[in-house]
């Protein structure tokens, strides 16, 4: 079963001079299972997109639903919709609040219902995923930790939600590239093994080609390319240029060897590029 | 070359909240030249920051000395005049604009060094114009993208005339166009205005714009040395939690595979003129 938005429109400051709309009519539907990156340059409306998937946002027209669900209804099913879905804001020290991780963590679990003991594995098992060693940090304050390890409490006490739905909210702004590996290779693992809907905004555009099944490109409020990550940086250059977005790394690499008359294709991946690069070497050797 | 800014063995350790003394700086010496671009790179957590904060002394050294234009950080009353030689812009834009219209945003630091209000008008238009805001004068900040924001912020510190801009990871929260632009920006500050450069980064690829690079980790410089140098040292690199340029990496692999590649490639162009040879 899908999230989805029908319709939705929204304006900040509605009957002010400083009115601005920043959902234009959207329609979205996001199946369990897909990985969306979502990218756009800053007001684009991206943020304000995601907040309506999880309903921090209600929309000024049109509606979202999770599973058939209207998350803006008053109901027991509609705050049921809205735990489905989980949100990793772009600075986790803002949602961390509590004294010791294992607190911070727990906050969600408990209330959702959960018994102390459910609560406890749904801490351990949320941090054992994150990669925070329960001896080591359990009993620690929160705020005292790294920004990549702040990073992964605040995850950790999103997927101890156990949501169905996950949006992240550039999870990976301002970390080292081997943070910003390894809180991927934990957010990868969780989409595989449960295999929920993850939701990624990001400036990254090597993230978005790596990750993605699906990419979302947005601007002044519209959703104006929605594919297959590979085939809008291939085939969509000038438009993702014409919004301040770019393509990433290895498909300029790409561009550049053909460019110089390489007979190289454009790929995602950097090992398949150099393959293709050695074995045109190998043929012009041939000749 | 005459350098601006002298970093002898300096350290620097605080006591956490836990009782712990942590040592964010281990003993770094480095000089820093007049009008040069200089790009700083490492893992979170060592030390860049702190490094950094060093330089227009908002933190002091524990050990050693850091002394900007002959001035020593640690004597107090070279305190403001060393901070209108070395000016900081930090990651996030939002949290260092001050006023509601640009152009009063940028007149912010002069007017309270107490400028003539004539010459605040000079330097605010050259400060906007070098950044290339200037028709951007008398909009409200809130109401631009991170890139033209960031662009204000650095404009707000040419406003002080300072010899020396550091910037603290000032792209991280951008979006590929804010990027470009912020980089093209720094870059053009460094070659037309001959402001010296030290720019924090985790994206190699801005690094790979600067005349000089250094590698930390733990507190102590690791690596260090001209981009062609330091980016060729992949395996070096990613022992330090860092990546190369992906010219870099795919010189680096084709290489492993049996391919004669020149020394010193790091960018697509110099690759891709390699491969086409």
């Amino acid at each position: 079963m899908p999230i989805s938005l029908e319709h939705v429109s929204f304006t900040y400051m509605k009957g002010t001079p400083f009115e601005k709309t920043a959902l234009h009519d959207v329609n979205l539907q996001i199946e369990k299972g897909e990985f969306v990156a979502v990218i756009g340059h800053t007001g684009s409306g991206k943020s304000t997109l995601v907040q309506h998937l999880s309903g921090l946002l209600h929309p000024q027209k049109g509606s979202v639903c999770v599973d058939g669900v209207n998350l803006n209804a008053k109901n027991a099913a509609a705050k049921k919709a809205r735990n489905s879905v989980g949100m990793v804001f772009q600075y986790p020290e803002h949602q961390i609040f509590a004294e010791t991780v294992y607190e911070d963590i727990a906050f969600g679990p408990r209330n959702k219902g959960l018994t102390p003991e459910g609560t406890d594995r749904a801490v351990k098992d949320a941090m054992a995923f994150a990669g925070l060693d329960f001896e080591t940090f359990a009993q620690r304050s929160p705020f005292r930790l790294s920004g990549g390890q702040m990073r992964r409490v605040a995850i950790a006490g999103v997927v101890a939600m156990e949501p169905d739905y996950l949006i992240l909210d550039e999870p990976s702004a301002g970390l080292d590239p081997r943070a910003r590996d390894e809180i991927f290779k934990e957010i990868m693992a969780l989409y595989r093994k449960r295999g929920i809907a993850v939701i990624l905004v990001t400036h990254n555009m090597e993230e978005a080609a790596r990750y993605a099944t699906r990419l979302l490109v947005v601007s002044d409020g519209r959703i104006i390319l929605d594919g297959v990550p590979h085939e809008i940086f291939t085939n969509h250059k000038e438009e993702l240029l014409k919004v301040s977005m770019d393509v990433p790394p290895v498909y300029k690499l790409a561009e550049c060897l053909q460019e110089h008359g390489l007979n190289v294709k454009s790929t995602p991946e950097l090992a398949d590029l150099e393959r293709q690069i050695l074995k045109v070497r190998r043929s012009r050797h041939a000749d | 070359m005459q350098s601006l800014i002298e970093i002898k063995n300096l350290k620097h350790s605080y006591i956490d909240t836990d009782g712990n003394e942590i040592h964010a700086l281990n003993g770094v010496s480095l000089d820093i030249y007049k009008g040069e671009f200089i790009a700083v790179i490492g893992a979170n957590g060592s030390g860049k920051s702190t490094l950094a904060r060093h330089l227009n002394a908002l933190l002091l050294p524990t050990e050693g000395k850091c002394v900007v234009a002959g001035m020593d950080t640690a004597d107090d009353k070279n305190l403001w005049n060393i901070r209108q030689h070395v000016g900081m812009v930090f990651q996030n834009p939002d949290n260092q604009i001050v006023a509601a219209i640009v152009e009063e945003d940028v007149a912010f630091g002069p007017e309270n060094i107490g400028v003539p209000p004539a010459e605040i008008r000079t330097r605010v238009d050259n400060a906007l114009a070098a950044v290339g805001m200037t028709e951007y004068a008398k909009h409200a900040p809130h109401l631009l993208s991170g890139g033209q924001k960031q662009r204000v912020a650095i404009a707000g510190v040419l406003a002080l005339e300072p010899d020396c801009i550091v910037l603290d990871e000032p792209t991280a929260m951008l979006d590929p166009r804010g990027r470009i632009e912020i980089v093209n920006t720094v870059k053009k500050l460094n070659r037309e205005k001959n402001i010296t450069v030290v720019y924090i980064t985790h994206y190699m690829e801005e690094a790979m714009q600067a005349d000089r690079i250094i590698a930390m980790e733990h507190g102590v410089i690791k690596m260090h040395g001209r981009p062609e140098e330091i980016f060729t040292k992949v395996k070096e690199l990613h022992a330090l939690g860092l990546e190369t340029p992906l010219a870099a990496q795919a010189a680096f692999d084709l290489r492993q595979k049996g391919i004669k590649l020149a020394d010193g490639i790091i960018s697509n162009e110099e690759l891709t003129e390699e491969l086409c040879r």
